[in-house]
């Protein structure tokens, strides 16, 4: 095998030089529905609702009617349930299920203390592959961000 | 993804900077132990947050951390003689102690109050386990010592050691939350790793390699469980605590020693990284003390005399295809330290987080720069104590547990999650 001779076939290329050759790419946004599922949960995704966003979509899943989550599900490729100390078990699970036949990635954001939380962390555990508990509000925008739903 | 403002805000740790301001809280590690090992010792270059220092040992065995170049024509005191209680610039004899106080200046007169006059930049240095700590912070704002566990066992039943990094702290940082990463860039070193192999806990990790993660609050910074499918009803759990600003634990596999790191900077591009090892309840075996200075487990194989790994980026790693090709890496690089820095290196000295693409596993990440820049804000605008500060955030373990299904691994593990001297770790 050749021994690579010029500066960027071996890990030296490793610098902020060489990294102004990186291609240049587009990054589109997350197709993410955001779900409430409770209704305090509901005053928190509205709030971040109103801010600027690419793809994202925001639910109540208590108001979701008829097939509505199986269409917005058709083109979705994260979907990430926000709770309180109410959060509806049932709802997650059957919202799991649904992202699981279409192999969609689940996600939980749980808001509040560690102690006052505990029963609805239980009933999204099984459903959320990545889960947060937080009594930061912030972090729901802020995963979105990151994610750039 | 991150703004470009906020990965600036984040990997700058100069002096003046937010995220520097917010490191000058913290007793952070400057060199270890064994680099000055006596007095009188060969004083050693230290560049740590982008400030350029000597350290160095003085005749009473006490040791000192201050500017690394003389007051008088800039010269570099590591030229110097440390002999008589002081460090002698080598250039025109100018001597300082450890405190940075000029206490000769040879061309004055004797009876000259001229050195009174000058003092360099000096900060504290003070050995806890085997570690030398500085605080390069404001006098008045200085913390207790740290109360890590592994600095605070017996010297037998720990061991530490540290490497060069050629990047930003903040990947060094996130490789170690990142505990999504094992299952792929490390799957070598469980079925093979002398500080690793036998563990029950293994085989749950090889048998399911699509983790649920769970990121929470912790009073000092995060902890991130990782759970994987055990027996019937079950949970195996991997929980990886992270202390702000820089300190992470792997966790544990069987009886073997449990281990961790401390990221620090260096300056923007190049970081230290602090791996340490101990064992709660016994003496770390001469095997496991062997294997640790030979490079498996978590530590690196360094060139000799040096801290810098033997597998760098100078030599492209040591890449090994053939190894690569038979499975025994799954990346061609060998050791579990230098295939975490081989590609964190490769992302560029600070990688422009604004093009990344994360996903929901990365959660543990979003989360922990969020609490970093959100307390970078408030100690800028606000002057609020960052986490981490107060050593009982420091007494902390991580935990590997098989749990019935319903538990929470957070309310579950607490006393595991815990630093309870004598106590052994829990571990599968």
């Amino acid at each position: 095998m050749a021994k690579p001779i010029l500066a960027n076939a071996c890990a030296l290329a490793a610098t902020a030089e060489e990294a102004a050759y990186r291609i240049t790419r587009e990054i589109g946004s997350r197709a993410a529905l955001i779900l409430a599922l409770d209704p305090s949960a509901g005053e928190v995704v509205d709030r971040v609702a109103e801010r600027p966003w690419g793809a994202a979509r925001f639910f109540h899943v208590a108001a979701l009617a008829g097939d509505t989550l199986e269409r917005e599900l058709a083109d979705a490729d994260v979907a990430i349930m926000v709770a309180t100390a109410d959060a509806d078990g049932a709802a997650a699970e059957s919202i799991a299920r649904a992202c699981a036949e279409r192999g969609i990635m689940t996600a939980g954001l749980i808001l509040g203390e560690q102690v006052d939380v505990a029963a609805a962390v239980s009933a999204l555990r099984p459903y959320a592959r990545n889960l947060m508990v937080t009594n930061d509000e912030d972090d729901v925008a802020e995963v979105l961000r990151a994610l750039r739903a | 993804m991150l703004k470009t403002e906020t990965n600036e805000l984040l990997t700058e740790t100069g002096p003046g900077t937010a995220c520097g301001d917010l490191f000058r809280r913290y007793w952070i590690p400057a060199l270890l132990a064994e680099e000055l090992p006596e007095a009188d010792s060969p004083p050693v270059r230290v560049k740590i947050l982008s400030e350029r220092l000597i350290a160095f040992r003085d005749s009473d065995g006490r040791y000192g951390l201050i500017d690394e170049f003389c007051a008088h024509r800039g010269a570099s005191l590591w030229f110097g003689n440390v002999r008589e209680c002081g460090i002698r610039c080598a250039y025109h004899g100018w001597k300082y102690d450890i405190d940075g106080n000029c206490i000769d200046v040879p061309s004055e007169p004797e009876n000259s109050n001229f050195k009174s006059k000058v003092k360099l930049t000096s900060y504290p240095l003070v050995r806890v386990g085997d570690i030398l700590w500085t605080y390069l912070g404001d006098r008045e704002s200085q913390p207790p010592l740290p109360e890590f566990e592994f600095c605070q066992v017996a010297p037998e039943q720990t061991f530490t050691s540290k490497r060069w990094q050629e990047s930003n702290w903040l990947q060094a940082l996130e490789g170690g939350i990142d505990s999504s990463h094992v299952s792929w860039l490390h799957s070598g070193g469980l079925k093979s790793d002398p500080l690793f192999k036998g563990a029950k806990g293994n085989q749950y990790n090889l048998n399911d390699l699509r983790p649920f993660f769970e990121v929470a609050e912790a009073d000092g910074g995060l902890f991130v469980g990782a759970r994987r499918n055990a027996e019937d009803g079950t949970y195996y759990w991997r929980i990886t605590p992270w202390v702000m600003p820089a300190f992470t634990m792997v966790p544990p596999r069987g009886d073997h020693p449990v281990h961790g790191h401390f990221w620090v900077p260096i300056d923007d591009h190049n970081c230290w990284v602090y791996t340490f090892d101990y064992h709660p309840t016994r003496a770390l075996t001469d095997g496991e003390v062997s294997a640790m200075k030979a490079g498996h487990g978590v530590h690196s194989r360094n060139i000799p005399g040096t801290y810098r790994p033997e597998e760098n980026k100078d030599v492209d790693y040591l890449m090994d295809r053939e190894a690569q090709k038979r499975g025994e890496t799954f990346s061609g690089v060998r050791g579990i330290a230098q295939q975490d820095a081989s590609l964190q290196e490769s992302m560029g000295p600070i990688v422009d987080r604004s093009k990344e693409r994360l996903v929901s596993s990365d959660t543990g990440i979003i989360k922990a720069r969020q609490k970093l820049r959100k307390s970078v804000e408030a100690l800028r605008d606000e002057g609020v104590t960052p986490p981490g500060v107060d050593p009982a955030h420091h007494r902390i373990r991580s935990a590997a547990i098989v749990l019935p299904q319903e538990e929470s691994f957070i309310d579950s593990c607490r006393e595991a999650l815990t630093a309870q001297p004598g106590v052994a770790h829990v571990s599968v």
